[in-house]
């Protein structure tokens, strides 16, 4: 048999589609999928949630706050309690927690509340707030996040959903990679809508408290003054753009008919 | 935020960089397969001439051709679904061709190559590929 030397010009071996485009849409499909899962997650979270007992949460939260753990309560302490007693009081409907207000010396402008009903001021909040009400509206979103049991909610989807992704990408650290972003930044959305859903619980429970809802927004018209982040960032954060939060507030007030009545001054040491 | 940086860069680098790579190789195959085009190589061993043959050899070229962040990120969401895995066509392509060319660049003196075969391995976990060609270079009495 005779050799004739010939040459190929194409190729059938490699797909002509191009990769951007393979890409594109091996990420929607992902997108999509994850999308349905963390929806689905979701919704099973808050029905279990609600349900979980004020035992077994005390429990759980006993695992995260022991630094605060019977700690005895400084006078600073003791004036942001007598804050936060009344408005405690004021909803049967909170779960049967002792709540507890801390103070760490920490230059953050934040409050966060811990599972279980400890509630945790930084030092650099106490700098910021002018008044006795605008504290209440703070301790009060943080009350907020105990009665929409947010921890328990939070905790059970990042941990089902990082069981899932383990699950699926068999411990494969690359696809862990694009699937764990996408998680945390739909986790951002949720725990956004959460802070919306504890101002408004906040303003009520102000204006159940105090029978006005002065300074409601006080806190967060300063968080926006002093904000610097543009706008399409707080796509990514845990809480929403301050500016929509007062505006939601100022919408909720107008909506229920709240009275603007005078703010306290805050009688607070500002230093132990 | 910080995470999706961090991953929007490395597949940027990874497709840019893993592509001008890629393109760069194969105008490189291209062109060499063309110069190598007269030495022939077959897969079956009935091509021999009935010419007296001078000497014979046992003769390899092998490339071991590795993936990039893109191809593998997209790897890893095609493997989810099922189906083609494109991207990683022209990595086995690219591999296979390479081993061919540098079989022939062993013998390029040789007058045929008789019974090419083609093997394929995966290297470092599966980001890597190996293609290992070989064959019976036929030297005839001149």
């Amino acid at each position: 048999m005779k050799y004739t030397p010939k040459d190929l010009e194409e190729n059938v071996n490699v797909s002509p589609q191009s990769p951007l485009r393979t890409f594109s849409i091996a990420f929607a499909k992902t997108l999509a999928v994850l999308v349905i899962i963390y929806f689905i997650i979701g919704a099973l979270v808050d029905l279990i949630a609600p349900r979980v007992s004020v035992g077994t949460e005390k429990k759980i939260g006993a695992l995260i706050d022991a630094a605060f753990k019977d700690r005895k309560q400084t006078e600073q302490e003791l004036r942001l309690q007598s804050i936060l007693d009344p408005l405690a009081k004021g909803d049967p409907a909170l779960p049967g927690f002792d709540y507890k207000v801390y103070v760490q010396e920490n230059q953050q402008v934040n409050a966060v509340a811990l599972p279980a009903g400890n509630i945790v001021v930084f030092s650099g909040l106490i700098k910021e707030v002018k008044s006795e009400n605008e504290m209440a509206m703070v301790l009060a979103h943080e009350l907020g996040h105990f009665r929409h049991h947010d921890h328990l909610r939070g905790m059970g989807r990042q941990l089902l959903l990082l069981l899932l992704v383990s699950f699926f990408s068999g411990g494969d650290s690359s696809s862990q990679s694009i699937v764990l972003p996408s998680i945390t930044t739909m986790q951002m959305r949720f725990s956004q809508k959460q802070e919306q859903a504890a101002d408004q619980y906040g303003v009520d429970l102000l204006n159940k408290t105090y029978g006005h809802a002065a300074g409601a927004t006080d806190f967060f018209v300063k968080m926006s003054k002093k904000d610097d982040w543009p706008k399409f960032m707080y796509f990514f954060s845990t809480h929403p753009y301050p500016a929509s939060r007062i505006q939601a507030i100022t919408e909720r007030i107008q909506e229920k008919g709240y009275l603007a009545g005078k703010v306290e001054p805050l009688w607070i040491a500002k230093k132990e | 935020m910080a995470d999706l940086i961090q991953l929007a860069v490395l597949l940027a680098v990874g497709y840019f960089v893993g592509s001008r790579i890629e393109k760069k190789h194969y105008r490189s195959i291209k062109e060499r397969e063309k110069k190598l085009l007269g030495c022939a190589v077959v897969t079956g061993d009935d091509f021999l001439e009935d010419r007296p043959v001078r000497t014979s050899r046992l003769v390899s070229g092998s490339a071991v051709i590795s993936s990039d962040y893109f191809k593998m990120i997209v790897g890893n969401l095609l493997n989810f679904f099922g189906g083609e895995v494109s991207v990683f066509e022209s990595l086995l392509d690219r591999a296979r061709r390479e081993a061919i060319l540098r079989m022939k660049e062993e013998a390029p003196a040789a007058d045929i190559i008789l019974n090419l075969r083609i093997e394929t391995s995966t290297i470092a976990g599966k980001n890597s590929c190996e293609a290992l060609a070989y064959g019976t270079a036929v030297y005839y009495e001149k």
